[in-house]
């Protein structure tokens, strides 16, 4: 004859506090996976014990990959998935912001996207390389009066984020037909925020994307 | 493989003894292994859960492997459908189909009560979570600011 372990469960549910915090914690994470990040926050503002159930580090790292990528599986970040969680939200909404300042052809949002110094990078489509705060924002400027990028579309995202570092690579589709790019963005973090420091931009070839371009 | 054959028998707290119909073993992880490693006619005891959890679990088992064998004509949505009533159960019953869900090691329908709780925590401000599941708030005034202010630092200044 053999005991389930259902007894024991069973048992410890009896003891006082709600049914939710007496979970055994693989159940709990389960349930958790399934929570959105906003709940999760909500939940953690409950009590001390949903808290730290709410913080599980596997529960974040399964919304990671959720809500972003399924790659980064074998990374360790150093202060858990959940701080990585909203370090790469926060530099996602940076990436968006660049993209709504070239649909908004806004010089001074871009002047103040960039880092101002003199290392900082921007390869345009063109081919052609800015080198300096200066020239790169010129290179913008001229962009911006000549080039029409109304309706574009960026996808595959993927971020990586370190303490003072981020790059993201992404591909972007303009007006459907116009165009397919792959870019990539590098940021530095200063003062409290994340600044531009390297735009990479060139063609995608057409063969070598078709297939991926079908599938998203 | 006949498939009527009962060979496992569930024994709840109340001394009820369920036969397992070898179809229902293969939605238990855990009756599947002691059916395939040797012990194909012992009886597991299912302490402390009510012979009513424990039909209602075989019933879920049940449908499942029906509808998979193409025993019923069920279509992915009515099953779906079927699931969603499942769980429309009150809260202790609700944790007691987890208990058990996880104990006999039945995946989907781990899945199905966890997601469950998961949608009463959904959209909820914190006090309200407190009231649907009876969690205490144990914080004091002040703790509850410094968790409070440690989430606006997180997420808020993301703008989200």
């Amino acid at each position: 004859m053999v005991m389930a372990d259902v007894s024991k469960a069973v048992a410890e549910m009896q003891s006082g506090a709600s049914m939710m915090e007496q979970l055994v914690p693989e159940i709990t994470t389960h349930a958790l996976s399934y929570l959105d990040y906003p709940s999760l926050c909500r939940l953690s503002m409950t009590n001390s014990l949903m808290r730290k159930a709410a913080n599980d580090d596997n529960a974040w790292k399964a919304l990671y990959h959720k809500d972003f990528t399924l790659e980064q599986d074998t990374v360790t970040p150093v202060n858990g998935w959940k701080a990585y969680y909203a370090a790469t939200r926060a530099i996602m909404n940076v990436n968006t912001e660049f993209f709504n300042i070239i649909k908004d052809r806004s010089l001074s949002a871009m002047s103040r996207f960039w880092l101002n110094a003199d290392y900082v990078k921007c390869i345009h489509a063109s081919g052609v390389l800015f080198s300096g705060y200066n020239a790169v924002i010129q290179s913008w400027q001229h962009a911006f009066n000549w080039e029409q990028w109304v309706d574009f579309q960026v996808r595959d995202v993927r971020a990586r984020v370190l303490t003072n570092m981020a790059w993201i690579t992404m591909k972007t589709y303009v007006d459907m037909d116009n165009g397919a790019f792959n870019m990539t963005n590098i940021f530095e973090f200063h003062h409290g925020r994340w600044y531009l420091v390297d735009h990479h931009c060139s063609e995608m070839l057409a063969d070598g994307d078709i297939g991926q371009q079908i599938v998203h | 493989m006949g498939s009527t054959s009962t060979k496992i028998k569930l024994r709840t707290s109340n001394q009820k003894v369920f036969k397992v119909e070898e179809a229902v073993e293969v939605q238990s992880l855990m009756i599947k292994y002691f059916y395939e490693n040797g012990c194909p006619s012992c009886v597991i005891l299912v302490h402390s859960v009510s012979s009513n959890i424990l039909s209602k679990i075989l019933d879920y088992c049940k449908k499942h492997v029906n509808s998979a064998a193409g025993k019923e004509d069920i279509s992915l949505e009515e099953l779906y459908e079927w699931d969603a009533n499942f769980v429309k159960v009150d809260q202790n019953t609700l944790f007691d189909l987890i208990l058990v869900a996880n104990c006999l090691k039945i995946e989907s329908l781990l899945d199905l009560t966890c997601q469950t709780i998961a949608n009463m925590i959904k959209g909820k401000r914190p006090e309200e979570i407190r009231t649907t599941f009876n969690i205490k708030n144990n914080y004091t005034p002040e703790a509850e600011e410094a968790v409070r202010r440690e989430k606006k630092w997180a997420f808020n200044m993301l703008g989200v």
